[in-house]
This record gives structure tokens, C-alpha cells and sequence, in this order.
């Protein structure tokens, strides 16, 4: 019986999971956006931090492989030459036809650090002069890159979810646990905790604690907070079906006798009655990460979350807040699609995961 | 059999794919031809206000009632004007009591004052008044009142009206405050005298050159409002509020409120007892009502006016461009009225005091950087203010050199071309006052402090931020460490009210084109709004930190007010702007135009610089 999760084999959930296309799709999305954020600085031409000042606004590089001449060609791209109209006001970006860039491969760039701490300076692509500007996915109104931006931006949007599971989990689990084995008065209690808990309006708290948190809080610590904050308030709900199957399992033969051999209650919670948990916990974690990333991408794009100069996709989706900008700058609601496309992975592998360890869950 | 099939599509599809992606590898550079761009330039710029030559205002008598002659040309009677307000609507209707910018333009539309400025000069020209005389002692001024003119509810207009407003509501401290404070001079208010039932004369304690122009307060119906002051304040704040019946006012202004509906709009209907009238005597104003709509925010208006709800529109930022390409084929047309009275600035807490605690506002080592010259002028010569208005504003703006705006009439005219951005000039300042470089090429002081310091903006506006990003940016370049944070409007203004622990901060002011004496409470020392150096009340008591050119400042403020001669008033201005320019206490950084696009049906429409564009409201006309 305690070897139930074994049986099942982590193995064999993978196998199953791959076969179905919609979760491989997924799980490929998820892959490559976890990769690319991981290897941030590597992928990226430039720096968060990189701005031409000349090229705001700037639309995406051009990359061309066949001269005008119609020969095959590396492939190389032009700078953009921003004029403006003081009579019209129109800001106009032409290519520079008089110098090509080539694209070059794993050259030396800008100094950055792997993973946060191995420095390094090679990256993927980037051109083969200093005055040569590539701007994938364009630029913003800083002028910085927006490709490298929404690399260095996944990294807090992608993350934060993860790291307020991690304090939220084991504290729903624990209480849940607890709350259960108790049962009886105790039990009462401290779920009518977790009804206040629940009913705490999440987003309005977080408006609200966003705009007394201390000014001189780095973005970093800015961003901790908030995930804790979100954690803080994310266990409720969890803990209370915790509670409920650990109300079940307390009543299981080899429970009692954990008892009857005399060991400690919270040695029973924990080793004895959590593990079978473990199915449950697993589906409620796929399925809580898109909230985390929704909630730091609605808190960003209000201005309360990650704030300028530092870049998260809730940030950056906030400069296409202004309708103009979606009308003659679409590069700026690319965050706003890779929100979509993450929150929506996860939300298929959930629903996966939930069918294969738990059956009579699914629908019809 | 089936399997065959499968196999043979999925190869058919993944040739497919292989073909367009190798399609999209192979991405031919044909360059563009340039004649198609180029053409679209001719005759495609803004209408640009200017100060046309036109005939003063003149005073006729019809009937025995003294009207204005109106300056346009003769319109139609008729139709309606659709505008619209960002936010929340109108706190009041009660002119003497508002306290926003909103609720003051609904009350000055209804109500009018003795005088107005002329829209094309600048100059200070008659309203109620039927004209104005100011002794030579520059202290008394004796106001005539046109004969015949009517409240709506048919009563006369009276120098009764006009000395109750004076005496028994702004001196008597009723409703809005602030009014009291800009007459005060010396610590006193003027005398108002009654002489007959058509003459009123006003005297200063002093000489005071702003004074006239303050006579432009609307003057408020005595017999409607003696019976609410008599209550007491309390009743006065909450007399024509908004929820008053509209029926209940009694006003003298071009229009009068119909219906408000909360956050919707404010329905005006004219009024057909308004004093000016046509070149061919016929009462104005031509519109029969004057609708403002109540919208959200700017997004909200700019989609009200394409959908053709609303009338005219300011245009801002990226907009304007959309707007100048879509113009050919529409139905409105662009006016630009230069740059407007805003000033965005950054400006460092030069406090040296200590807060109740004994606690320094500033960090000791911070003030030495703030207050010393070369510091604040080397951050001033590292901004790179022609890129803040081109990305920022989308060039729809002008950097700013001085602490007068580009629309002021006494903008000093020496400075307002600054300079451009210099960065060995910015490092040689700081090298002057001993700070060096290290290693690493980060800012050290003389006692080998790190340079770093907070930069504060309000979170929420792309535009501030975008600039704090660059400001950042501009004095990494001189090795100092900036913490750029944005933080919530209110927090902002907590600190720069109340807590004053902050380092520098990012924000803008509105002024005045007119008057440059409202900028008293930021220059002058004790000033409310003296941000660089804000002293509390109980720092007022005994000013010890007075700085020398803050000194000056106060004697030029003072001085400004009592000099009436407008070529003095100028070299005494021009003076406080050098003094801002050499201090640098605040450091400009860009003013934005103001272009407006409105409905072509319209006649009338002649916008001035100093006027806007609805100066002449009453003159303007529906065309068809």
C-alpha cells in the first residue's frame, strides 16, 4: 500500500505523458522557454541594461541571405536610421543600406554571467562590428533590445511561480497535515484560519502591501517579497484538501499501526500519511505555477511588481498598454503572447498529470 | 496499406516544412525606391498659432448696455460642441471653492471676472470691467462696470456684486484659500471700496504688478450668496455643488449648466443674456450648448474623438504623427500651440537640516554632493536632453534649459538654448571639486565615498519612467551609482512634503505663460513648494541655512511683484532665471507642445499661444 506512487513509476507518468501530443507539445514549449532563460546571457545579443538611444522604438532587424545582386549570401543585417519630421512628427526608421552587418556565431560579446555565476562573454549570435545593432524582436522606447529583454524577463516571470511553490507547499502540506490528523477542535480551528486566510482579496492585498513596501527595496528584494507575499497567501486553499484526504488516510490499517509501535505524530504525518498525498500535490503544483506567473505579470504591468530598469514580461507588456503602440509597434505585445503560451503549457500538463495519477477525477 | 499512406504524408509534410523554413532563411534584400516618401512632405505642416495683428477689443453701447464687440467673423447661430475632461469630473460647480484644475474651468466658464487676458498680446483687457484705471501711485485701481449687464436671473451686475466678492468671500477666507495667500502682499490684503453703483477702486498695500491680472477672479451674485456666507464657511463649501439643481444658478458667464450627470458629462446651455455680441450686434455666443464629456483616461479620448463624440482633441506623443498622416483625409485639422506651461525637472534634496529626532534628512555624506555647484551642474551638462524628447515624446516636445517654460512671456532668452550634452565638460566639473574615479571607472568624493544615490519618479507613467531609465543611464556614464525606483504618486508626494528623505527626484510642474510671480512658492525660501530645500514650519521660525543666491531669489521675487514696468519686471526675471540656470538646483529637462486636432465644421477657431484654443469660445460657430 505504501508503495502505491512507486508502482507507478515516475518512468512510466513521463511515458505517458509523452504520448499524448498536446502535453509533448507543451512540454517542448516549456523546455525551450526554461532552456532559453537559463542560458539568458548566452542567447541574447545583448544586456538587459543595453540601450541605443538613436534606435527607440526601433522595429525588428532585418536579416537578408540574398544580396540585391540575387547572390546567396551569409546572412547579414542593416542598421535602421531613425528621421524625423519635424512637420509632420513622424518618426521614421529606414534601412542604412551603406554598411552590412554580418551575423557571426558563438563570438565575443558583452561580459555576462552563466547561470549567475559563471562569467562568460561568448554568445550565440551578434554581428561583426560594435556599430552594428541586431534587433530581433525589436526595440523599446529606451531603445534596448527586446529579444534580450524578454530572455532576462522570463527569468523573474517564469521563476517566481516555482519559488513561492516552495514556500507555499510545505506549509499547506504541513498545516493540512497537522489539521487533519488532529481533527476535532484543533482541526476546527485552524481551518476557519484557512477560511480567513481564503478570503483575503489576493490582488487587492497585493496592491495595496506593493505600495506600502519600502522604497529603497533593490528590485530583487522587491521581487522576493512579492513572491513570498504571493505564498503567503497562495497555501490556504491547498491545505484544506490536504486536510480533507489526510482525514481518510488517518484511518488506514498501517496508520494504526505506526500508532501502535508508539511514533511520534508528526513522524506519522510525514512519513506515513503525506506521501499518499503525493499524487494530489503533484497535479496542484502544475496547476498553481500560471497563477504565480499571472499574478507577477498583472502586479508588473501595473507598475507595483518588477519595476524599470530591471525587465519582466508584466513590465514589458506595459509599454503596449498605450493602443498606439498596438497599432504601429506589434513587437511590444510579444510578453503578453509568451504569458499566454506558458500559463497555457502548464495548464495542459496539469490537466495530464491530473488524469494519469488520478483517474477517477477525469471527466467522462 | 494505411501505414504506407501515413508514412508518405508525414514525409509530404515534413518537406513541407523543410521548404518553408528554408523559404524563410532565404530572405532577398531588394532596397526600397525613395520617391514614394518623399513626395507626401509638401504643404503638410501643422497650422502654427502666431499673435496675428488684431484690433483690440471694443466697447459699444446698445440701448444703454455696454457690450464687447467680438474680434471674428460673423458665424451662425446654433449646434453644439462636444469636449471631453480626463478623470473624475467636476468636484464642484462653485468657482470661489474649487480647488482642481477641472471644477475651476466649469466655474470660469459660468462665472466671469472684472478683467480677462487678451488672448493675442497678453495683455490684461476688460471683462465685467468697461475699463480699468490705475493711478500713478501703481496702488489704486479704479474699475468701471459696464452698464446694463444681467445675472441670468435678470438682477444687474453691480459694484455691490464686485466688492461682496472681494470683501465678504477672498478676503474673508470663504471657500478656496489659496486666492487669499497670491493677494497678500506683505502679509496684508488689498482694500476694496465701494464708490458707486458702477466704479470700485481697489488699493494695494503696495505696489503689486500680479494684482490685475488677480482681478480676473469671477465676481460672484451678492444677492444669492450674501444669505450663504452669512451661514458660515462650512455651508459656502457645499453651496452649488454637484448636486445642485441646475436651475438654482445665477451666473453671468457664456454659459450656464444644464445637466450634470456624474461621470458622464456636464451639459452647458448658453446664455442668452451674455454681454458681447457680433460685428453686426448680434448677442453671442453662436453655440447653443457646450457638452464635456468625462473619459477615463487618454486612450479613452483619443478613441471618443475618432468615433466622432467629441470635437477636439489634444494630441500627445506618437499620436500626433497618426493623427498629422490621417488628417488629408478627415475632418479635422491640427494646430500647433508650441510648448506648454509644463516643466519636468530633476532635482536634488539639498536639505542640511535635521528632522525631530535630531536625525539628518539627508545623509551628511549625500548633502556635500547635492550642495556643491560643480556636482549639480556636471549632472546638468550629462543629460542628453535632445534623446529624452525624441524617444520620450516622441519629438513632440522641446528640451528645457530654464525654469520659465518656453511659453512664458519672460522666458530669459539668453539661456533657453542651454547647452548641448557634454560629458568632458560634466567630468571636468567634478574633477573640480575633487572627485575621482577609481579602477573600475565608478565616481569617488574627495573622502573616497562611492557616488550613489536614489532616484525617484512616480510608478505607473511609461513616460517618467522612460526618462529615469535614460537619466540613469546618462550619469552611469559618469561613474555614479543611480537606484532608479518608481515608486506611487502619493508616497512620492510624502516625501517630498513631509519625510524628505529622498536623494533626487523626477517630476514637473504646470505654470503660467502671464505671470511669472506664481512661481513664489518654489523660489522663494519660505516657499511652500520649495523642493530643493523645503523648510518645514518649524524651520520657518529661524532661517539659518540660507543660502546667498537663495537670498536673492527672494529679494528678486519681491521685487518682481512691486515692479509694474514690464521691461524691468523682465531684466528682474531673466536675472532669478540665471541665478536657476547657475545654481542648477533644479535641473530642466523638457517641456511638450501642445497640438490640438479639431472638427473642421467649426469657424472661429483661432488659437493663440497665450489663448489656447477655446479663447474665444463665444465667436466660435457651428458652419453648417
Amino acid at each position: 500500500m505504501k508503495k502505491r506512487i512507486n508502482d507507478r513509476s515516475l518512468r512510466s507518468i513521463v511515458q505517458r505523458l509523452l504520448k499524448d501530443k498536446y502535453t509533448f507539445t507543451a512540454l517542448t514549449i516549456l523546455s525551450i522557454l526554461y532552456l532559453s532563460i537559463a542560458f539568458a546571457g548566452f542567447i541574447a545579443p545583448y544586456s538587459k541594461e543595453f540601450s541605443d538611444r538613436h534606435l527607440s522604438y526601433a522595429p525588428p532587424s532585418k536579416v537578408f541571405t540574398i544580396t540585391p545582386e540575387g547572390k546567396l549570401s551569409w546572412p547579414y543585417t542593416y542598421n535602421y536610421k531613425r528621421t524625423f519630421n519635424p512637420n509632420t512628427f513622424k518618426m521614421d526608421f529606414k534601412l542604412d543600406r551603406s554598411q552590412r552587418y554580418y551575423l557571426k556565431f558563438f563570438s565575443k560579446g558583452d561580459d555576462y554571467k552563466l547561470f549567475g555565476f559563471i562569467p562568460c562573454d561568448i554568445h550565440l549570435f551578434s554581428v561583426d562590428s560594435k556599430n552594428g545593432r541586431l534587433f530581433l524582436l525589436g526595440t523599446d522606447i529606451n531603445g534596448r533590445d527586446n529579444f534580450s529583454r524578454l530572455l532576462y524577463g522570463g527569468q523573474i516571470s517564469l521563476t517566481i511561480g516555482f519559488i513561492a511553490l516552495f514556500i507555499s507547499f510545505p506549509i499547506g502540506l504541513l498545516y493540512g497535515g497537522i489539521s487533519g490528523y488532529a481533527g476535532g477542535k484543533v482541526d476546527n480551528a485552524m481551518m476557519r484560519l484557512t477560511e480567513a486566510i481564503m478570503s483575503i482579496p489576493s490582488f487587492y492585498l497585493l496592491i495595496s502591501l506593493a505600495a506600502i513596501l519600502p522604497a529603497n527595496m533593490t528590485s530583487s528584494q522587491r521581487f522576493t517579497l512579492i513572491t513570498v507575499i504571493l505564498a503567503f497567501i497562495g497555501w490556504a486553499g491547498f491545505s484544506r484538501v490536504v486536510r480533507g484526504m489526510v482525514l481518510s488516510i488517518k484511518k488506514q490499517e498501517y496508520v494504526d499501526a505506526a500508532k501502535a509501535i508508539g511514533a511520534h505524530p508528526l513522524r506519522i504525518i510525514a512519513k506515513h500519511i503525506l506521501p499518499q498525498t503525493a499524487s494530489y500535490v503533484i497535479v496542484a503544483i502544475t496547476l498553481s505555477v500560471p497563477g504565480y506567473i499571472l499574478a507577477e505579470s498583472g502586479l508588473s504591468f501595473l507598475g507595483l511588481g518588477i519595476q524599470q530598469p530591471d525587465a519582466s514580461w508584466g513590465n514589458m507588456l506595459k509599454e503596449a498598454q498605450e493602443y498606439i503602440n498596438v497599432i504601429n509597434r506589434p513587437w511590444l505585445l510579444i510578453p503578453g503572447g509568451l504569458i499566454f503560451i506558458a500559463v497555457l503549457s502548464f495548464n495542459l500538463i496539469g490537466d495530464a498529470v491530473r488524469d494519469i495519477l488520478d483517474p477517477k477525477s477525469k471527466l467522462n | 496499406m494505411k501505414g504506407k499512406y501515413k508514412s508518405f504524408l508525414k514525409i509530404g509534410l515534413i518537406s513541407l516544412l523543410a521548404a518553408f523554413s528554408l523559404k524563410a532563411c532565404l530572405v532577398a534584400d531588394i532596397p526600397e525606391s525613395n520617391i514614394t516618401t518623399e513626395k507626401n512632405n509638401e504643404n503638410n505642416s501643422f497650422e502654427i498659432a502666431s499673435a496675428k495683428s488684431v484690433r483690440p477689443f471694443k466697447n459699444i453701447e446698445i440701448n444703454g448696455v455696454d457690450y464687447i464687440q467680438a474680434r471674428g467673423k460673423i458665424g451662425k447661430f446654433g449646434g453644439t460642441l462636444y469636449t471631453s475632461t480626463i478623470g473624475e469630473g467636476p468636484k464642484t460647480f462653485n468657482p470661489w471653492n474649487a480647488k482642481d484644475a477641472t471644477s475651476s474651468t466649469m466655474g470660469e466658464l459660468m462665472f466671469d471676472g472684472l478683467v480677462a487676458t487678451d488672448p493675442y498680446t497678453g495683455e490684461v483687457v476688460p471683462q465685467l470691467a468697461k475699463s480699468i484705471k490705475v493711478l500713478p501711485s501703481n496702488k489704486e485701481y479704479i474699475i468701471t462696470l459696464r452698464k446694463g449687464i444681467k445675472w441670468s436671473d435678470g438682477k444687474p451686475i453691480t459694484a455691490k456684486d464686485v466688492v461682496f466678492t472681494w470683501n465678504d468671500i477672498i478676503i474673508a477666507g470663504y471657500g478656496n484659500t489659496s486666492m487669499l495667500d497670491s493677494i497678500m502682499v506683505n502679509g496684508k490684503p488689498p482694500k476694496v471700496e465701494f464708490i458707486d453703483d458702477y466704479t470700485v477702486r481697489f488699493i494695494t498695500p503696495e505696489p503689486f504688478a500680479p494684482f490685475l491680472r488677480i482681478l480676473g477672479q469671477s465676481i460672484a451674485p451678492k444677492h444669492i450668496l450674501e444669505p450663504v456666507v452669512k451661514k458660515g464657511k462650512k455651508e459656502f463649501a457645499s453651496f452649488w455643488g454637484v448636486s445642485t439643481p441646475p436651475k438654482n444658478f445665477v451666473t453671468s458667464g457664456k454659459f450656464k449648466l444644464k445637466w450634470y450627470i456624474p461621470a458622464q458629462r456636464v451639459e452647458f446651455v448658453k446664455n442668452p443674456d451674455y454681454y458681447v455680441v457680433d460685428k453686426k450686434d448680434q448677442k453671442l455666443p453662436y453655440l447653443d450648448n457646450y457638452i464635456m464629456y468625462i473619459v477615463g483616461d487618454l486612450n479613452n479620448q483619443v478613441l471618443k474623438f475618432e468615433a466622432g463624440d467629441i470635437d477636439i482633441l489634444g494630441v500627445r506623443g506618437s499620436n500626433v504623427a497618426r493623427f498629422k498622416e490621417l488628417e488629408k483625409n478627415s475632418d479635422y485639422k491640427m494646430y500647433n500651440l508650441g510648448p506648454n506651461t509644463g516643466t519636468a525637472f530633476a532635482t536634488f534634496n539639498m536639505n542640511r537640516k535635521k528632522d525631530e529626532n535630531g536625525k539628518y534628512y539627508v545623509n551628511p555624506v549625500k548633502q556635500k554632493w547635492f550642495n556643491d555647484i560643480n556636482f549639480r551642474k556636471a549632472v546638468d551638462y550629462a543629460i542628453d536632453r535632445e534623446n529624452m524628447v525624441s524617444n520620450v515624446l516622441h519629438g513632440v516636445g522641446a528640451p528645457l534649459f530654464t525654469a520659465e517654460s518656453y511659453s512664458s512671456m519672460y522666458l530669459n532668452h539668453k539661456l533657453k538654448k542651454g547647452h548641448p550634452k557634454n560629458i568632458d565638460k560634466a567630468k571636468e566639473l567634478l574633477a573640480k571639486s575633487g572627485f575621482k574615479w577609481n579602477k573600475s571607472g565608478k565616481l569617488l568624493d574627495k573622502d573616497n565615498n562611492k557616488v550613489e544615490f536614489n532616484l525617484y519618479t512616480n510608478a505607473g507613467n511609461t513616460e517618467r519612467e522612460a526618462v529615469g531609465v535614460m537619466l540613469k543611464q546618462d550619469l552611469e556614464e559618469l561613474g555614479m551609482q543611480v537606484n532608479f525606483k518608481p515608486i506611487e504618486f502619493n508616497v512620492l508626494v510624502g516625501k517630498l512634503n513631509n519625510s524628505l528623505d529622498w536623494d533626487t527626484i523626477i517630476i514637473a510642474l504646470t505654470g503660467s505663460s502671464l505671470e511669472p510671480h506664481g512661481g513664489k512658492n518654489v523660489w522663494t525660501s519660505t516657499g511652500a513648494l520649495h523642493l530643493f530645500d523645503q523648510r518645514k514650519e518649524k524651520d520657518l521660525k529661524n532661517i539659518a541655512d540660507i543660502r546667498e543666491w537663495e537670498k536673492e531669489l527672494d529679494y528678486l521675487f519681491n521685487l518682481g511683484a512691486k515692479t509694474l514696468d514690464i521691461d524691468k519686471r523682465r531684466e528682474i526675471y531673466d536675472r532669478y532665471q540665471e541665478i536657476v540656470y547657475n545654481q542648477a538646483p533644479m535641473v530642466y529637462l523638457y517641456s511638450s507642445l501642445r497640438i490640438f486636432a479639431i472638427r473642421k465644421k467649426f469657424g472661429n477657431i483661432n488659437p493663440t499661444k497665450l489663448g489656447g484654443m477655446m479663447h474665444n469660445l463665444e465667436e466660435i460657430y457651428l458652419k453648417e
